[in-house]
């Protein structure tokens, strides 16, 4: 084969591979959306079997309409009575108009288009840090905070843990490797039932570190001194999510990498004089790629489930927090807000790992 | 000893630790191999053949619990290298391997070509484009399509997945090939074919090989010389024409009297019970309570007799015959 | 599988150990659920005042008394129809009867009591008995504490009898009464007190019944909550409660996970198709806050809760993982040759597909457990547990939401959360010996 041939199928083998994996992301993109459009409606059909979802959306209607009433000169006259008729008499135009009293069926379908389009509805009790009332604004304010604290726990988790596991998975029955493998079941636990524990320890009882929350009260205007207040604030938290769940992660990678340097390959790799590095980083670490960044993604998942309890015992400002002040205020509004939020968040993860997925699986890359 | 001599092995053990005691799998195994010579080591399932070659290669797995003699390569004690400079010294420069077509010993997650190059990279210093070049002169060399190269494993039937790895064994052009159980996975048709890739080769490059298994068909092939194992112990070693005619061991001859011929009348025998475990051997003979020639001697280890100059380890050889506390001596050229 | 892999567990201490606690769980449970029937704890932990009366609030068990140097004191009460109450019936003129009764007890901690209640019922129908009070000190002092009358049922809360606190040199009752007088810090004095009841009755058929409570600052094995209630009683019905969670939860789940994933790669085609998206769209769903909104909108009843979650695990992601083991057996020998003598396709599905997966699904179920009882606490210390039982995370929630924290008081959050961790903890242990013994892939380490 002369050089230019080669070349001409090498490119042409690159361009097949982009098409292949461009269809396979949008098939999964269509997929997935399928899917988040069907757990969101489950969602709206729990949330609204005590019709609740159509409440939000009365009480929405009946707000917007009351302040156009109040905004509109020609209405300032009307007596209160007069006022409130007239409000009635609307309201049941715009219900009608949005086809509030037509069936179950036709409204849901309505209820998943706003749900999808992230438009939320107004929060009944709460207001948001810049006092909005919408949900959307509420929940994205709040999305930051989440982020911050469970992104670095993960990150932090998945690379030590990793890093850690192909260690012990080299020295097999050292001393350290059944220390970790004894320390496995802490992960029974999850975070915030350690989180109390080092609250009473750290900050009850030693008094060296903070309560909650995420930043001292009043916040220092030094930008840097807030950030390392919020470290501060992090520490115990990070902890916390550290004990309930790097030991597991160890425990689970070294006993997979265990598996899977015992593999044939791996064993003709060193016969072959590899070094150890190499050997770890192309005959270990690449085949397993795919199921370490299926683990990383489903690990998110089970990240933000747990956020809701964690951030309330941590009092910290995220979107866990303000699920749980929702329960306790009974904001319906936001609370189906939420749980729409989650569903949404959960759909992202999955289809960003079946993209990742699709490139570096090789019997995706040739199909 | 002599120039000619490429690989002596001296008292060779390898034994297991497992949680039932320890598996003595190569116990105590003396082999010489010259320079374009193929040894065939013949052994049924279980007695410590594959473990040969993890001794010889030193791919020891995690329960290793002894491990020592001595593996002189042109005369040098590879034993006693560290596991670093073995690495550099002798791993796929002077020995390779080419292992059993039923595993999986191709990355999945690699492409052919790569793994084939990826010796030569290591060891001659080659950088990815010239080591793809020869990576492909070896798959000209052992029948694979050059267009194989950028496919994986997965792609690949048995046949060519075991040529592959031969052209993979062949490519930094070692003195000494291992082959475990080479053809034992595939189809008669392939076995053919594989076998005269490697008769071409030892031609065409003076390679030698160990060549690891139970079908006495096929060794028959490639054999200049043939080892049988038996219970981790190597009980015969006699040059191929000889062995086949006429073996020494009882062991031996009952193997070569379970072979089907193709022609005369005679059917084939079969050799009654199991081998005894490698975890706890027994005294005496191994191969004693299966033997059609026992007798009240056999239940002291017997040493190894040299007959006509080939090593046989049973009593039945002792009148006349000289024992050697080790060391086994080839045919051909006087020791 | 076979016995003797369950033997080998002998080989793994952690195994054994979880074990044991385990079943110790189960032996407490059986001992709960019998000798404590659940209807009347139920009753009993809704509390009231009748129930706990005699208890003293929020403090910790009695046996962290052997911790301290400073010894707190138990609860102290007498009735008037104890047996070694001294007991002086004086008819008088006019239908009045003076009855005296005298209290003796031994004082002995070195802090004071929380606080001094008596409690009053009598029976008359015009004119109310009459109560005088005399407080005798080790020290020989003698105080009168109350001259009062009292009603059909009366409560007197000494504390809050501020003649008797002005009398005491603004000292509350449960102070001043035991304070020893020649200290210069405030402690008790130690010895033997006297309480003597002087009760005046109007009527011939009038009489009257005293308790007294002088409550200590210690109390039972585990101490009690801010309702006064023993937590030992909750302590003790959240074994059965998280138990049958953890257990019925794991299982069920299990179960019904493996034979869903058998019938889909069974029967492949499109019945496989819909498992997978049924799975897909599974996961999408926020499990958490699903039950939230169930619990918020509709009921918090235990077994619904748990009902939902079974229904919305059982799609699990282990679907994937049991799929690609049933299609490795599916290609088995056997599996073909029981199809083409016409097994039924259920057969097939249960007698020979499953049982071989079962050895793996093990583990995994045990290790499952204590996920559905830190569940259980999740659901309790968001405050959305069953409103009648009482468990271990609805103890944890209310110590949280009294300021146990804050407070110091730290029995009331470790006790529960040690139950928690106990069973959680023994499960694991329990589950990954029992991984590295089924595991087939682990077998050879």
């Amino acid at each position: 084969m002369t050089a230019d041939v080669q070349q001409a199928v090498g490119r042409q083998a690159k361009i097949d591979t982009l098409k292949r994996i461009g269809k396979y992301t949008i098939v999964r993109f269509f997929m997935l959306f399928f899917a988040v459009a069907v757990g969101i409606y489950l969602t709206i059909l729990i949330a609204n079997m005590g019709g609740y979802v159509d409440e939000i959306r009365k009480a929405e209607i009946r707000e917007n309409i009351a302040i156009q009433i109040s905004m509109n000169p020609q209405y300032k006259k009307l007596s209160t009575e007069e006022r409130k008729q007239l409000q009635e008499k609307l309201v049941a135009l715009e219900e009608e108009r949005l086809g509030l009293n037509k069936p179950f069926l036709i409204r849901s379908l309505a209820y998943l288009k706003d749900a999808l389009t992230l438009n939320l509805g107004r929060a009944m009790n709460m207001t948001s840090d810049s006092g909005s009332r919408q949900v959307k604004l509420i929940l994205l304010e709040r999305l930051p905070a989440t982020v911050l604290l469970f992104g670095t726990s993960f990150l932090l988790n998945f690379f030590v843990s990793l890093f850690f596991a192909l260690m012990l998975s080299r020295r097999y029955g050292s001393f350290w490797d059944r220390f970790v493998v004894a320390l496995a079941p802490t992960s029974a636990a999850p975070g915030w039932f350690y989180g109390i524990f080092l609250i009473v320890i750290f900050a009850s009882w030693l008094r060296i570190l903070p309560y909650g929350g995420m930043v001292d009260a009043p916040p220092p205007e030094n930008p840097i001194l807030y950030a390392l207040s919020v470290a501060e604030h992090m520490i115990l938290p990070l902890m916390a999510l550290a004990i309930s769940g790097i030991f597991l992660s160890m425990y689970s990678w070294r006993t997979f990498f265990l598996i899977y340097s015992s593999e044939d390959y791996v064993e003709m790799a060193k016969a072959k004089g590899l070094t150890e590095r190499a050997i770890e980083r192309r005959y270990i670490l690449r085949p397993t790629l795919p199921y370490i960044v299926t683990s990383f993604a489903l690990g998110v998942i089970v990240v933000w489930q747990g956020a809701i309890i964690f951030e309330t015992v941590f009092n910290w400002p995220g979107i866990g927090r303000v699920y749980y002040q929702a329960i306790g205020l009974f904001d319906i509004p936001v609370i189906v807000g939420t749980t729409v939020l989650y569903a949404y968040l959960l759909a992202v993860t999955v289809f960003l790992l079946d993209i990742i997925y699709a490139f570096i699986d090789p019997r995706v890359k040739i199909g | 000893m002599n120039d000619n001599t490429l690989l002596k092995l001296e008292d060779l053990v390898l034994y297991f630790k497992t949680s039932r005691g320890e598996v003595q799998a190569v116990d105590h195994v003396n082999l010489e191999l010259h320079k374009n010579k193929a040894v065939v080591i013949l052994g049924e399932s279980g007695c410590g053949k594959s473990s040969m070659a993890k001794a010889i290669l030193r791919l020891l797995p995690r329960n290793v619990g002894q491990y020592h003699g001595k593996v002189l390569l042109e005369d040098f004690d590879v034993m006693s290298l560290s596991d670093e400079e073995f690495r550099r010294q002798v791993r796929w420069v002077k020995m390779s391997m080419v292992p059993q077509a039923a595993m999986n010993a191709l990355n999945p997650v690699l492409r052919a070509g790569e793994q084939v190059a990826e010796p030569a990279m290591i060891h001659l210093g080659m950088d990815k484009e010239e080591a793809l070049d020869l990576a492909r002169q070896m798959f000209e060399n052992v029948g694979v399509p050059v267009d194989f190269l950028t496919r994986y494993p997965f792609e690949l039937s048995g046949g060519m997945r075991q040529r592959v790895a031969i052209a993979m064994a062949l490519i930094t052009k070692p003195q000494l090939i291992v082959l475990d159980e080479p053809t034992s996975a595939l189809d008669l048709l392939t076995q053919a074919n594989i076998m005269n890739v490697l008769k071409t080769i030892k031609w065409e490059t003076g390679t030698s090989y160990i060549l690891i298994t139970h079908d006495i068909a096929t060794s028959s092939e490639l054999a200049d010389e043939v080892a049988v194992m038996y219970a981790g112990q190597i009980v015969e070693i006699n040059d191929a024409e000889s062995f086949f005619q006429e073996p020494l061991h009882p062991y031996s001859q009952r193997l070569m009297a379970s072979v089907p011929r193709l022609y005369g009348d005679e059917e084939p025998d079969f050799i009654p019970g199991r081998p005894p475990s490698l975890l706890n051997p027994p005294t005496g003979c191994r191969f004693a309570d299966r033997c059609h020639l026992r007798f009240d001697k056999c239940d002291e280890e017997p040493p190894t007799f040299i007959v006509d100059g080939h090593p046989v380890k049973c009593w039945l050889y002792e009148k006349d015959h000289q024992a050697v506390e080790s060391a086994a001596t080839g045919t051909g050229d006087a020791s | 599988m076979n016995l003797n892999q369950f033997r080998e567990i002998t080989r793994y201490p952690s195994a054994i150990f979880g074990l044991v606690i385990i079943l110790i769980l189960v032996g407490i449970s059986i001992y709960t659920v019998i000798a404590l029937p659940y209807s009347e704890t139920v009753v009993k932990w809704r509390g009231g005042d009748m129930v706990w009366q005699d208890n003293p609030r929020t403090v910790p068990p009695t046996w962290t008394n052997f911790f301290r140097s400073k010894k707190l004191p138990e609860t102290i009460i007498f009735r008037s129809t104890d047996e070694g109450v001294e007991k002086q019936v004086t008819p008088l003129k006019d239908d009045l009867t003076d009855i005296q009764m005298t209290y003796t007890f031994d004082y002995t901690a070195d802090d004071f009591p929380q606080e001094i209640i008596m409690f009053f019922t009598s029976t008359f129908e015009k004119k109310a008995p009459y109560i005088s009070l005399t407080w005798t000190t080790p020290d020989g002092r003698e105080l009168d504490i109350g001259d009062f009358s009292i009603d059909k049922t009366y409560t007197r809360r000494m504390s809050q009898d501020e003649k008797l606190t002005r009398k005491l040199n603004g000292q509350p009752a449960e102070i001043g009464l035991f304070a020893d007088p020649n200290s210069e810090n405030l402690k008790p004095l130690k010895g033997t007190y006297t309480l003597t009841m002087a009760g005046l009755t109007f009527e011939p058929d009038s009489s009257f019944d005293a308790k007294t409570v002088i409550y200590g600052k210690v109390f039972g094995m585990a101490g009690t909550d801010h309702l006064r209630r023993d937590l030992m009683l909750a302590l003790l019905w959240g074994t059965p409660v998280a138990l049958a969670f953890g257990l019925i939860g794991a299982v069920v789940t299990s179960v019904l996970t493996l034979v869903i994933a058998a019938t889909g790669t069974w029967y492949g085609g499109w019945v496989d198709s819909v498992i997978q998206r049924i799975t897909e769209i599974n996961m999408m769903l926020p499990v958490l806050p699903i039950l939230i909104m169930v619990g918020v909108f509709y009921s918090r009843s235990l077994w619904l809760i748990l009902g939902v979650i079974i229904l919305l695990s059982i799609f699990g992601a282990s679907i994937k993982g049991y799929r690609a083991m049933f299609l490795q057996e599916k290609e088995a020998g056997y599996i073909q040759a029981a199809k083409s003598y016409g097994a039924s396709n259920t057969r097939i599905i249960f007698q020979y597909l499953i049982p071989r997966v079962v050895p793996v699904l093990i583990p995994s179920l045990v290790v499952l457990i204590p996920s559905f009882v830190f569940l259980e606490a999740s659901l309790a210390v968001l405050g959305l547990g069953d409103p009648l039982m009482p468990t271990w995370g609805k103890i944890i929630d209310e110590a949280r939401t009294n300021g146990a924290l804050y407070k110091g008081l730290y029995y009331w959050v470790l006790e529960p959360s040690f139950m928690l961790m106990l069973t959680g903890f023994s499960f694991a242990m329990l589950g990954f010996a029992l991984d590295r013994i089924f595991n087939p892939r682990l077998r050879g380490m």
